[in-house]
């Protein structure tokens, strides 16, 4: 499963560079998408404008199918990705609110947020607030730190608070994007800067790695963001782990904060509850006793007659012996006819054997 | 004695800024159109070397002029190519590919490059090559074909390869010193 959790949206996207953008990513191999509306201002009754696609019926229904796809099973693969019209596909589509911590109001408003968006991050811009942000904000609240890298901060990043956060269950979100566009010169440098500092920090642990592709020429292919991310430093286990793992936690763990019970009992499956539920216990319960038959019978080998006295004990009880001595291996059996034919004194059930 | 190592990288040309603009034709198409003919080997090679001297400067250009790069194959039907380089070089090589937005003539067209499989020897190369040909080819059948799948099926039965598998070449896996790496994918955990 791969994951790229920063499709850049704004008003001015156009519906059409947005498919674009999303079928090119279905067709990099990405199996799951956000669409991401960075909020500078949250207005006191926020609304979620972002584009839904075919598959998105209720607001809660695509975090649940990502976290079921999440869930490595390839059974269920024609849930994770859909066709459109034309019969090509896209990837399973989240929506994603980041929200800038310049604005308080907006940071008090992030529940609400979470009511109408499946993802939620936080953007800090100064130390204070990514110290808060690392330390003070919790996990229930936002799960993401998106880091604007192509700005200098006026800080360094410090391996306690950044550790703080990874240990917290918090993760920190790049965007090669930003090094893709034009504009800037000194935007990578300062991106690559950011980031190799941002990987001291973490020792590479709890990155999420994501495009934020505004165009689709911003989209690149996992492997190809793995090296790039390998040659600014991050290794590429971490790498690979920043497209698949870190993502896939961050999107199980906010689909179970809004669907589960205070984030930590989910129902998963209602088990049916009918004849075969018993075949099976029964079922179960057979084989356990068939293994420890075969288990005593193994044992019996070093002490013979502790061994006749438990088997035949069985054999009186359910009365099928043969399973048992079938799980015997064939070397074993042998071992005991010979030394039964050694004491000359043949025991019930060997008799039965051979 | 002692062998130089090298690798062998396998690269394809994406043209993604045109998905949706002809419609009824698959996505796998579009994307992997045949790229123009004025893209000849010199040309590509001036490009990448362009970019690395953008992204790396004197030490990036040195170190491509010492690593031996060369274009072994070029096939602009089927936008694919394959590299050859050292292997302390390989990922520099690979970087400044990814930094590329258009294909290095004059009045290029927007592209990505998108590498596919990474090797020490050409054979495995080529053999990835046709593999991920194959693949492209069953994804197209796939993807055109969905429309008379169902008389199709009525004919022939089932088809056994799904959509999903012959769709999905390969993500990736990129592991530092192996000899051979497949790109071929993380996501079946």
């Amino acid at each position: 499963m791969l994951y790229d959790l920063n499709i850049a949206w704004s008003p001015s996207t156009t519906q059409s560079d947005l498919t674009q953008t999303l079928r090119f990513s279905a067709s990099l191999g990405y199996h799951a998408v956000a669409l991401n509306h960075l909020i500078e201002n949250v207005p006191p009754q926020p609304k979620n404008p972002l584009p839904r696609f075919p598959s998105q019926t209720s607001q809660s229904q695509p975090a649940k199918s990502a976290a079921s796809t999440g869930d490595s099973d390839n059974s269920n693969s024609n849930k994770e990705t859909q066709k459109t019209d034309d019969g090509d596909r896209l990837p399973t589509v989240l929506h994603r609110a980041t929200v800038c911590m310049s604005d308080p109001a907006g940071v008090q408003r992030i529940p609400q947020l979470a009511a109408l968006y499946d993802l939620v991050a936080v953007r800090p811009t100064t130390e204070k607030e990514f110290s808060h942000a690392c330390q003070e904000v919790r996990i229930e609240v936002a799960s993401l730190i998106s880091l604007d890298l192509t700005q200098r901060f006026p800080f360094h990043f410090r391996p306690k608070p950044c550790m703080a956060a990874v240990s917290r269950g918090l993760r920190f979100e790049v965007c090669y994007g930003q090094t893709l566009r034009g504009g800037d010169p000194r935007a990578r440098a300062t991106w690559i800067g950011n980031l190799m500092e941002l990987v001291r920090a973490t020792r590479g642990r709890g990155i999420v790695v994501s495009s934020e592709a505004r165009r689709v020429t911003e989209l690149r292919g996992p492997a190809d963001v793995v090296n790039l991310l390998a040659v600014w430093g991050l290794a590429a286990d971490k790498g690979t782990e920043g497209l698949g793992v870190n993502p896939r936690g961050v999107v199980v763990n906010e689909g179970i904060n809004r669907r589960g019970y205070r984030g930590v009992v989910d129902i998963v499956q209602v088990a049916a509850k009918d004849e075969e539920a018993g075949d099976k216990m029964e079922g179960i319960e057979t084989a356990e006793s068939q293994a420890q038959k075969g288990k005593a019978a193994a044992a019996g080998g070093n002490g013979k007659k502790r061994k006749g006295g438990a088997n035949e004990g069985r054999g009186n009880g359910s009365g099928n012996v043969l399973p048992a001595d079938g799980a015997v291996s064939k070397r074993q059996a042998k071992k005991l006819k010979k030394l039964a034919a050694q004491e000359g004194t043949a025991t019930p059930e060997e008799n039965k054997s051979s | 004695m002692v062998r130089i190592k090298e690798r062998y990288l396998l690269v394809n040309i994406l043209y993604p800024s045109e998905i949706g603009l002809k419609p009824g034709v698959p996505d796998v198409v579009v994307i992997n159109q045949p790229t123009t003919d004025k893209l000849k080997p010199q040309a590509l090679l001036n490009g990448i070397r362009a970019e690395v001297a953008h992204t790396f400067g004197d030490f990036g250009s040195g170190a491509l002029e010492g690593g031996g790069l060369q274009v072994k194959y070029l096939s602009t039907a089927t936008s694919t190519f394959i590299l050859r380089i050292t292997r302390a070089q390989y990922r520099m090589l690979w970087t400044a590919l990814t930094f590329m937005d258009h294909v290095p003539v004059r009045d290029g067209k927007p592209c990505t490059f998108r590498v596919v499989h990474v090797s020490g020897t050409i054979r495995k190369v080529e053999e990835a090559a046709i593999r991920h040909a194959r693949d492209l080819m069953f994804a197209v059948k796939d993807q055109a074909g969905e429309k008379e799948k169902a008389t199709l099926e009525a004919m022939f039965g089932q088809a056994k390869r799904t959509r999903q598998a012959a769709a999905m070449p390969a993500p990736l896996n990129v592991d530092d010193d192996s000899g051979d790496e497949d790109m071929v994918d993380i996501s079946d955990d």
